[in-house]
């Protein structure tokens, strides 16, 4: 298997649900420090640090504007939008193999 | 009404094994049922019975549930349903799905095709936000057997 740190770090980065969860709130439009923290019920500082983990593969960029931080969503766009159907696609595919796969279990155990 | 996706398994089991398996709790569980999530189903097989299936994933806020209204039951051959499908957002999506189980010798083609999906608008929610992508990096991270991390510290 090739060695990709930059994709190790992608995946720890998004590892976390809290940072997954700052992703998703971002997805609707950029968020100071602050307006991320009081939902999760975290600290500025947590918060910080957990961007400050998203900023370093690009996930997140940040922008300081006057006192306060914002964040949005970085360069690192993991999906082509036009791709979304074919992503779409395979989510159903995958429920599909999943159940083929119970069943010739479960025939097989008969 | 247009066809916007179709898939299709083969299964090594007869229709009459395979439908009963789909409509059934455990069938459903390995349908909906990705890596750590947990999953509901009540079904009423009846034409016009609700079939409701609940998933809910590792982080609390992934809470779907499809609503199958069925307007076809045709054992062991197909089923169709309207299918409502809440987000954890709130959002609403509706389309209507074909399941079609063919007999191939002994064996099972079983296709799903769904149709009058609101494309544009999910194509511009998918453009807005990531998170099918992150749920497909969620699971090659558990695939992939990479330490799962907490707080940074």
């Amino acid at each position: 298997v090739h060695y990709n740190a930059a994709l190790d770090r992608t995946f720890f980065a998004l590892s976390d649900p809290t940072r997954r969860g700052i992703l998703e709130r971002l997805g609707r439009g950029p968020a100071t420090i602050g307006e991320l923290a009081q939902p999760l019920g975290l600290t500025l500082n947590g918060v910080k640090k957990h961007v400050g983990i998203l900023e370093e593969v690009d996930l997140v960029v940040t922008a300081k504007i006057g006192r306060a931080r914002t964040c949005q969503l970085g360069p690192a766009q993991l999906e082509d939008a036009t791709e979304w159907i074919d992503e779409y696609r395979r989510t159903w595919q995958r429920r599909l193999d999943r159940f083929g796969s119970y069943v010739e279990r479960k025939e097989a155990g008969r | 009404m247009s066809e916007d996706v179709r898939v299709a398994r083969l299964v090594d089991a007869r229709p009459e094994v395979v439908f009963d398996a789909f409509t059934g709790q455990h069938g459903q569980e390995a349908f909906y049922r990705e890596p750590g999530w947990s999953v509901q189903s009540e079904c009423d097989l009846r034409v016009g019975g609700l079939w409701t299936v609940t998933f809910v994933g590792p982080a609390r806020s992934e809470r779907f549930r499809h609503d199958h209204a069925f307007r076809v039951i045709d054992r062991p051959r197909r089923l169709v349903v309207d299918t409502t499908e809440s987000r954890p957002d709130g959002s609403v999506v509706e389309f209507q799905i074909e399941f079609i189980f063919e007999a191939r010798g002994g064996k099972t083609l079983l296709t799903m095709i769904q149709r009058g999906l609101p494309t544009a608008e999910l194509r511009d929610e998918h453009r807005a936000g990531v998170p099918d992508a992150f749920a497909r990096l969620e699971q090659a991270i558990e695939e992939s057997s990479l330490p799962r991390q907490g707080d940074p510290g």
